[in-house]
């Protein structure tokens, strides 16, 4: 299992706690970053001495986020050719087709929308960190 | 400022003489039309031909009245009374009958002529053809209504959104908690505790399927449609080769009419059949002889109505006009489940095809759902 940071880019409280609650129920133990809006995670990411750049083996995004939103944010991590290869999973509620169509066009890896049942959202989140950080083969590095 | 007396002006004489104002009235636009005080037709001018479609000739000597359509046909002579009383007719808009019959709306104004005695020998009328502006008005209206309508279904596209995400976030922190309250805490809350938790857990759940049908409620009222030819009687069949695949358990005789043909939104009048049968599988789930029915039947305000019949639970029919509420749910849950959405689906999906439904039933006596669409094609 690779051992690279989760990007957690989400400005619910709760559904952060919920999350890393989640994670760590199914054992994902790796470090995890959360960015709590849009201009967070691409402080995260782009500022700093470019450590992070290459950091994260996953990101989970939220769409609806303050100041940059995650389509936003999903741009600029594609258009960066040092961030463009990071699996991102477009977490959230909204299952609107215009939402799940511009995250695919965005080069969003996979979409998930968050169920409501915690049982159904761990199991997610579990079955995410299975195959990003476990089954899927990450880009060499 | 006032007027320079017509004989201060360097072309009075031409003025005078009568020669330009006759041009003026035969290169005119409006119909300018003379009438004696009896309501005769006494001079026509070049639009007027063009706008009413009678010549010079075969007009003047006959009565106004010709020109007015039903309806406004005591107009002339009221404006003749009132300028005969010395009253000044304002500008008003009518309409006028054109020779072929057709009528246009118009704009008049209808001033006194005076002789050289200065008494009062009849009048004289500018009429306006308003057709074209009528329509510039009409478009123009039509644009503004589709400008609101934008406005409009942009918020609702808001209001969707912001409802999916906002309010799905708070129902999983519910739903959460809980489970974490049971998971972590579970031997200190005690068995009420966690039984209490259990329905935080079961009631977030719930509104989170209420949210979901409300959006696919208002997603629904803003679909497009694509009108297609429909089997009815095929759908029916599938749903119920369906509905006995995910519950093997259950022995449901179906009768189909088959073929039924409608012209439909394919997916939308499934949406229609799948909520009807579906009810009617799960109110018929307490009968070992359930029996569902789908048929024609002669309808009073359409060619034909279409019914989905069953011998199940039925209903108290004291609260038929409640059934197709959202929401409005006349079991309990604990009985059959569900949310109350179903038909609320079903009208919202009927009415967009012109369609009404309607329902009959009694308690344990089963029920029957009717429903007409606008698009009949014969069977």
């Amino acid at each position: 299992m690779t051992s690279r940071p989760i990007l957690l880019v989400e400005d619910n409280p709760d559904d952060v706690v919920l999350t890393l609650r989640a994670l760590k129920k199914n054992n994902i133990l790796n470090p995890i970053s959360v960015a709590t809006d849009g201009a967070e995670a691409l402080k995260f990411l782009f500022d700093g001495d470019g450590t992070n750049l290459a950091g994260p083996g996953l990101i989970l995004l939220d769409l609806k986020l303050p100041k940059v939103d995650g389509l936003e944010v999903l741009h600029r991590i594609r258009a960066d050719e040092r961030t463009r290869l990071i699996p991102v999973v477009v977490l959230t509620s909204s299952k609107l087709e215009e939402d799940i169509l511009s995250s695919y066009r965005n080069g969003a890896n996979a979409y998930v929308r968050k169920p409501v049942n915690f049982a159904e959202f761990a199991a997610a989140i579990k079955t995410l960190g299975m195959f990003w950080l476990l089954l899927n083969e990450p880009v060499p590095e | 400022m006032a007027q320079p007396p017509l004989e201060d002006m360097a072309v009075s004489r031409d003025w005078a003489s009568g020669r330009l104002f006759a041009a003026m009235v035969n290169s005119s636009d409006d119909a300018i039309v003379g009438e004696t005080l009896d309501g005769v037709i006494a001079s026509w001018n070049p639009a007027a031909e063009g706008m009413y479609g009678y010549a010079a000739a075969e007009i003047v000597g006959r009565p106004a009245t010709v020109l007015y359509p039903p309806g406004v046909e005591d107009e002339g002579q009221e404006t003749l009374a009132k300028i005969g009383r010395g009253e000044h007719v304002p500008h008003y808009e009518t309409f006028r009958r054109r020779k072929d019959g057709t009528d246009f709306p118009a704009s008049v104004t209808v001033s006194p002529i005076h002789d050289e005695a200065d008494r009062l020998i009849g009048t004289s009328s500018f009429t306006r053809d308003m057709t074209e502006q009528m329509h510039a008005r009409a478009a123009a209206e039509v644009l503004y209504r589709a400008d609101d309508l934008k406005t409009a279904n942009g918020s609702l596209e808001n209001f969707t959104y912001s409802v999916s995400h906002d309010l799905r976030a708070p129902l999983r922190a519910m739903s959460g908690f809980s489970a974490a309250l049971l998971e972590d805490y579970g031997g200190a809350l005690g068995e009420d505790g966690r039984r209490y938790a259990e329905r935080i857990v079961a009631a977030s759940e719930h509104m989170a399927a209420l949210v979901d049908n409300l959006l696919r409620l208002s997603r629904l009222s803003r679909a497009e449609m694509h009108l297609d030819s429909v089997d009815l009687g095929a759908e029916a069949a599938q749903i119920a080769a369906e509905l006995q695949r995910d519950d093997p358990g259950r022995h449901v005789r179906f009768a189909v009419q088959r073929p039924v043909r409608v012209r439909a939104d394919r997916a939308l009048i499934r949406m229609v059949m799948h909520n009807l049968l579906g009810n009617a599988w799960k109110f018929t789930s307490g009968r070992d002889d359930a029996l569902i029915e789908f048929g024609t039947a002669p309808a009073a305000d359409a060619p034909v109505c279409y019914y989905v019949r069953d011998n199940g639970a039925g209903f108290d029919p004291a609260y038929t006009h409640k059934l197709f509420s959202p929401f409005q749910r006349l079991h309990p849950a604990s009985e059959f489940p569900g949310t109350g959405i179903g038909l609320a689906i079903v009208r919202l999906i009927v009415e967009r095809h012109g369609g009404r439904v309607w329902a009959e039933g009694a308690v344990g006596e089963g029920a029957a759902f009717y429903f007409t669409l606008d698009g009949e094609e014969s069977s």
